[in-house]
Parts: C-alpha cells; sequence; structure tokens
C-alpha cells in the first residue's frame, strides 16, 4: 500500500486529477449499473417497483434457477462455441487480411477501406442483410453453394437446429474480421523492416520470417485484439435479434441474448441478472488478459 | 421611463412564461411500432394539425423492443404521453401500474362508448374490470388463396380448405418443388407471432392457452409438425414472421397463407395473381371455429405530463376508426363503425365472419410467459425435439406454475 502512495508525488496535479476525473467517471457510469446488476441478482425483483435497492434477499435462488432450466446446457455450450469459433475466424482472417493488404499492389487501401464499411453497419442492418443472404429457399448463400457443387440440397441455415448457431457465427464472424484487420494492420506496420531486411539477408524465407519475427512481434497486439474481440462476441447481441432470436427452440440461444430476452421479454429480472453477472465475470477474466498483454505492450 | 421599462419587461418576462408553459401543456409524446402505412404517425400528425397549440413528438420503436422500452420509460419517469401496446400485454402493464386508468376519461367522453367495443378487444384492453386502453382497431387470421395456383391444380376455387385434412389435402396438391411453391405459408417464430398464429389451431380442438394438456393442443402441434415435415410449408416457417410468410405468398411462392388484414394492401399491390381469403380451417367437418385476435391498443402513461390532451388524441383516433379498413387493412373495433365502400368487399365479409371466432390473448398479467412457454414447446416438436404431448404437459406445466 504504502508502496502504491509513493508513486504519486512523481506525478504532477494535474494528472492526478485528469486520474481522479477518469475514475469517477468509470465508477458512476460503469461501476455503479455493474453492481447494481450484481445487487440485482441476488434479490427477488419484481419489475416496475421503483428502482430500490432494498428488495427481498434470495441468495443464490436465481443461479439455481437459472442453471436448473432445461435450457441451460444449450446456452452454455451454445455460448462457448459462438465465443471460440467466432474469435478462432476472426483472429486468422483479419491475420491473413491485415498481411495482404500490407502487400503493395494496386487499391490496396481502397480496398481496405471497403473492408472497414462492414465494420461501421449496425447490428442490426447486418442481421438483416445475413437473413436474406440465408434464406433457405431463395438465399444467395444455397444458391452459390448448390452451383458450386459443394450443395446438393437447400440447408436452411436459420431453421435448421443443426445450423442455426452457425449461421449465427458465420455472420458475426463477418462483422467482426474488419476490426481485427484494422488493428493487426497497425500492429504489422509497427514491426520496423529492418529485422525482414536483416532475416532476409540471412537467408530466412518468408514462412521462416513470418514465425521468427512477425509473430513474436505481434504477440501483444494479438494478446489486445483477441481479448477485445472476446468482449466484443460476447456482447453481440443485435445480430442474434435480427437472425434467429436464439431459435428455433433456443438453438442458436447464447447467454447475452438469453439474459435480454428473461430481463426484458418475460420479465424475470433476477434471472436475466444472473446470467449477466456470469457473463460479467468471463469478460472480467478477459479483461485481465487484456491489460497484461497492453501492458507487455509497453515494454516492448 | 426607467418604470415603465421594467414594467414591459416584467410583462414580457410574464408573457414569456406564460408561453412557455402554455407550449409545455400542449405537448404530446407518442411512440408508434413499426407497422403498415404508419397509422399513429400519420394521426399524431393530423391531430397535431388540428391542434397547432400542440408540440408533437413521435418516436419509432421496434415491435419486438416495444415492452423493455416501455417498461423502462415508466420505471425513470420520462416516459412519452401514448404508446401502443399489443392487446395481450395490456393486462401486464395495468396490474403493473403502468398505465392510467381511463375510466374516469371515458364516463366523461363523448366521442368513445365503451359499450359499443366489441367484447373481445375490451376485454384485451381492461384489467380488473377498469378500461386502461383504447384499441385502435381490431383483427385476426383467415387463409388467404391464390387461384390461379388452385385453377392449375385442379381445385375449385370457390371451395376452399374447410378442415385441416383437406387444408393438408390441398397444400399437398398445390405444393410445387420443381417450381418452388409451397401449398401453405405462415408463421412459427419463436415469439408473439408465432403464438399467435397457433393459437387459433388448439383453440379449434378445444385446448386453449390455459389448457395445454388437453389432447387438442398436441393434436394441433402435431398437424403443424406434419405440415413442415413433408415440405407442404418451407422448413423457414420456424424463422419466418408474419409479414415474410406474406411475402411469398405474395411473390407466389406459396399457394396459401394464413395471415391477417393488415397484409391486404401488400397483396392488392404486390400480388399478380387472383387471390381470396377464407375462413380458417377448422379441425373436423363441423368442428369449433377460432381464430386469435389482434391488433394494438393505445394506453396512456401513468407517467404522462399531459393526459388530458393524450386521451384527446385517443379520442381522435377512435373518431376516425371508420377508416380503419380501406386505408389500414384493420377491422372495426367497435359495433357503431360505419365503414364507407369497404375495399376488398368479399375479404371483408371473410374477416367480419372469422372475427366473431376471434378470442382474446389472455389477459393475464404474465402473458409474454405464457407465450414464451408455449412458443418454446411449438418450436422444440417442430424441430423433433420434443413429441407433442410431452412438449405441450411441459408448457401446461408453466403455465399453470404462472397462472398462481
Amino acid at each position: 500500500m504504502n508502496k502504491l502512495f509513493a508513486r504519486f508525488p512523481k506525478e504532477s496535479g494535474f494528472e492526478i486529477t485528469l486520474a481522479v476525473f477518469a475514475l469517477a467517471y468509470l465508477l458512476v457510469f460503469a461501476g455503479l449499473p455493474l453492481l447494481y446488476n450484481i445487487v440485482l441478482s441476488f434479490q427477488q425483483v419484481d419489475l416496475m417497483e421503483p428502482a430500490t435497492l432494498l428488495r427481498p434477499f434470495a441468495g443464490l435462488a436465481n443461479y439455481h434457477d437459472i442453471f436448473s432450466r432445461p435450457e441451460a446446457r444449450q446456452v452454455l455450450v451454445n455460448t462457448l462455441l459462438f465465443v471460440g469459433l467466432s474469435l478462432a475466424l476472426q483472429v486468422v482472417i483479419g491475420f491473413l487480411l491485415a498481411l495482404l493488404f500490407l502487400q503493395d499492389f494496386p487499391f490496396a487501401t481502397f480496398m481496405r477501406g471497403l473492408f472497414l464499411a462492414g465494420w461501421i453497419m449496425p447490428g442490426l442492418v447486418v442481421g438483416v442483410i445475413w437473413k436474406l443472404l440465408f434464406a433457405g429457399d431463395f438465399g444467395v448463400l444455397n444458391d452459390l453453394l448448390m452451383r458450386s457443387g459443394i450443395l446438393h440440397d437447400r440447408i436452411f441455415w436459420l431453421s435448421d437446429p443443426a445450423y442455426s448457431i452457425y449461421a449465427v457465427i458465420i455472420a458475426n464472424v463477418w462483422l467482426g474480421v474488419p476490426f481485427n484487420m484494422l488493428l493487426l494492420s497497425v500492429g504489422l506496420a509497427a514491426i520496423p523492416g529492418d529485422l525482414y531486411e536483416a532475416a532476409e539477408l540471412d537467408g530466412a524465407n518468408a514462412l521462416q520470417r513470418f514465425f521468427g519475427i512477425t509473430l513474436p512481434m505481434m504477440k501483444a497486439t494479438l494478446g489486445a485484439v483477441i481479448s477485445l474481440g472476446a468482449i466484443m462476441t460476447m456482447q453481440q447481441f443485435d445480430l442474434i435479434a435480427a437472425l434467429t432470436q436464439g431459435g428455433p427452440a433456443n438453438s442458436s440461444q447464447v447467454a447475452q441474448y438469453w439474459s435480454w430476452q428473461l430481463s426484458f421479454q418475460t420479465f424475470e429480472v433476477s434471472a436475466g441478472s444472473a446470467v449477466a453477472t456470469l457473463m460479467m465475470i468471463l469478460v472480467l477474466i478477459v479483461a485481465v488478459f487484456y491489460v497484461r498483454s497492453t501492458r507487455n505492450e509497453r515494454m516492448v | 421611463m426607467k418604470k415603465n421599462m421594467r414594467a414591459v419587461c416584467t410583462a414580457l418576462g410574464l408573457a414569456f412564461t406564460l408561453a412557455n408553459a402554455a407550449a409545455l401543456a400542449a405537448s404530446l409524446s407518442v411512440w408508434a411500432v413499426d407497422e403498415p402505412d404508419n397509422y399513429t404517425e400519420k394521426m399524431a400528425r393530423e391531430f397535431a394539425k388540428l391542434h397547432p397549440d400542440v408540440q408533437l413528438q413521435v418516436r419509432k420503436v421496434g415491435f419486438s423492443a416495444l415492452n423493455d422500452e416501455a417498461m423502462r420509460a415508466v420505471m425513470s419517469g420520462n416516459g412519452p404521453d401514448v404508446i401502443p401496446v399489443d392487446n395481450p400485454n395490456t393486462a401486464m402493464f395495468a396490474a403493473r401500474n403502468a398505465l392510467l386508468d381511463l375510466t374516469p376519461y371515458l364516463v366523461k367522453s363523448k366521442v368513445i362508448d365503451v359499450k359499443q367495443i366489441f367484447p373481445g378487444p375490451l376485454k384485451n384492453a381492461s384489467w380488473n374490470g377498469k378500461v386502461y386502453a383504447i384499441p385502435r382497431g381490431t383483427n385476426t387470421l383467415a387463409l388467404y388463396y391464390n387461384e390461379d395456383q388452385f385453377k392449375a391444380a385442379g381445385l375449385d376455387p370457390n371451395k376452399p380448405p374447410q378442415t385441416w385434412d383437406e387444408l393438408y389435402a390441398y397444400a399437398k396438391k398445390l405444393t410445387n418443388a420443381q417450381k418452388n411453391i409451397y401449398g401453405l405459408a405462415f408463421s412459427a417464430v419463436g415469439d408473439e407471432e408465432g403464438v399467435f398464429q397457433f393459437l387459433p389451431f388448439i383453440q379449434a380442438t378445444g385446448a386453449d392457452w390455459d389448457k395445454l394438456n388437453n389432447p387438442g393442443a398436441a393434436r394441433a402441434a402435431a398437424f403443424w409438425q406434419k405440415l413442415l415435415d413433408d415440405k407442404l410449408a418451407s422448413p423457414d416457417t420456424l424463422s419466418h414472421r408474419q409479414s415474410e410468410a406474406a411475402a411469398t405468398f405474395i411473390n407466389g411462392n406459396a399457394a396459401m397463407d394464413i395471415n391477417g388484414p393488415w397484409e391486404l394492401m401488400a397483396v392488392e399491390k404486390g400480388a399478380k395473381f387472383k387471390w381470396r381469403v377464407a375462413l380458417l380451417p377448422t379441425e373436423k367437418a363441423g368442428g369449433t371455429k377460432a381464430s386469435a385476435l389482434g391488433e394494438q391498443n393505445h394506453a396512456i402513461l401513468r407517467t404522462a405530463k399531459n393526459p388530458q390532451v393524450a386521451f384527446e388524441f385517443l379520442e381522435y383516433m377512435y373518431s376516425q376508426r371508420g377508416r380503419n379498413w380501406n386505408e389500414f387493412g384493420m377491422l372495426p373495433p367497435s359495433k357503431d363503425t360505419v365503414t364507407k365502400d369497404p375495399k376488398w368487399p368479399d375479404a371483408y365479409k371473410t374477416f367480419n365472419e372469422q372475427m366473431q371466432y376471434a378470442r382474446p390473448r389472455g389477459p393475464n398479467p404474465e402473458w409474454p410467459k405464457v407465450s414464451k412457454a408455449i412458443s418454446t414447446a411449438v418450436q422444440s416438436v417442430l424441430t423433433h425435439q420434443a413429441d407433442p404431448k410431452k412438449a405441450m404437459d411441459a408448457a401446461y406445466q408453466t403455465v399453470q406454475s404462472i397462472k398462481k
């Protein structure tokens, strides 16, 4: 503790004031709602009661409630699938695209700009577009897959419980790739070019240069991209609302959408808060990784 | 002189304050959900034109976001004056003390005579014997069918299907996979829209939302399952909203479509074939006729700043009900509505007849939970995750526990 305070005198008063403002802002606009959500998850909540902190204490009943629901297992599996697959594909595709656009070819910057257009679009709009692409009978995706001979029968992406979660993941990957590409491009551009030149002189081939220089130098950026991607994926809501609403029969239900449905569709606020609190713990763990990876970045 | 100036200033200041107060007293904030022909928005603009002193604000809210947005608005006290409410949810809002009790206003009203409102819509606008909302119109479901495709399939357009068996047989004859035509389109999407479409089927068997353990409910679910399994309706029925089902009918990709009168404008505009409307088939010949009761109510939030202006707006909308059918594809909400020279006279007759069999959803203050239990059961049957009887029994248990 003493060590912590000992740091302060070195900083100027102005900086401390700024930090205090930032801290106050965080507490009021991020901290309090989070705390309130945790409190709600341990209470019996009836909606429409005035916003008060004094509600009957429910202990772990809300948590027990959500885990004893028949869909709980499926939601857990779907959430892991959704976050895991989305992240893996977003990072890999984003990295490959970033490498591609690093090469010098005509219209490289223009095309990179086009990719970003997808990222700017609101999730709901992207959802509506993907709903048309995924449509079973007349969707573009089925048409393409069948024309190219990959499929012989239509896939009902959004209505077949075997595919619905993957349909949502595909749309989410599409939505997330530009962001990954952008951050990774910045990271790639920051690697000093003379490193590559030296390696080339030493006779390292492209693959060796990638694993010997690019990947280690990108460690911090990758850490940041992965943690930010995980947080954004765990928050992804609009897409699911527009595409499947967690259906059919919960086959594409993920925790964040479930939490919303419980809180605001069936008004089971306590259960919804419990799910949200569990999600928050997950995000916190990821956030710790994020902070650690950015700290490394500063040291480099 | 100085004194005069001061007096003038004071007077000006006072006038300004008064003007401000007057402007505030006559502000009206209305929410509208996405809807065909922008009914609420149109009505609000007409009302504001008649009352130049009224400051009007209209905000569009998505149908699926309406409930939670409204709840949050009430909790924060910053809500609009008038909100649209899907009719089964009026009880939910009223029971939680979110809505203004309109009964005292209605006693004095010269425009709205509650006794004239049809019992079904009135029931879904009331809670505990008090009226909390005014139906803007009413609607129900019927069977649209494509006359040209009927003829092409060798079916008599004058004899639409009367029973489920006939509906199945017709759908089978009309389905043409090569031409991308399904026999029937409807919506089994996993929310209130799907439930709205499912209820007439279980009610035709004698079951109902609070009697899901009645074997009829399982028969209805099994019938839907058979329609999907045999590809007489698109597998995407599970994710299609009613508007999407209507679109496939309009494009000629479904020969029949279970839908409401609000789609009439779209059908008239888009369909390049002769179409008609028939009553929903019953389970067996001469069996119980049933249909869903839909359309929105308009309510005034308890936190409304200008309840008087808001009520006058509800009166204005109600006074325009004679335009419901021709302009907005809604049925009249009351016995005394005069619809002059109705468009699509045959459809008007059919929908009005069907209306006699329309049953309210609920009322139950926990309707969203009831609805969720039903749609979960339906979807688990249609995806073969549960057999119809088990699914309906489970939903019955859920609804029982909610009702208590």
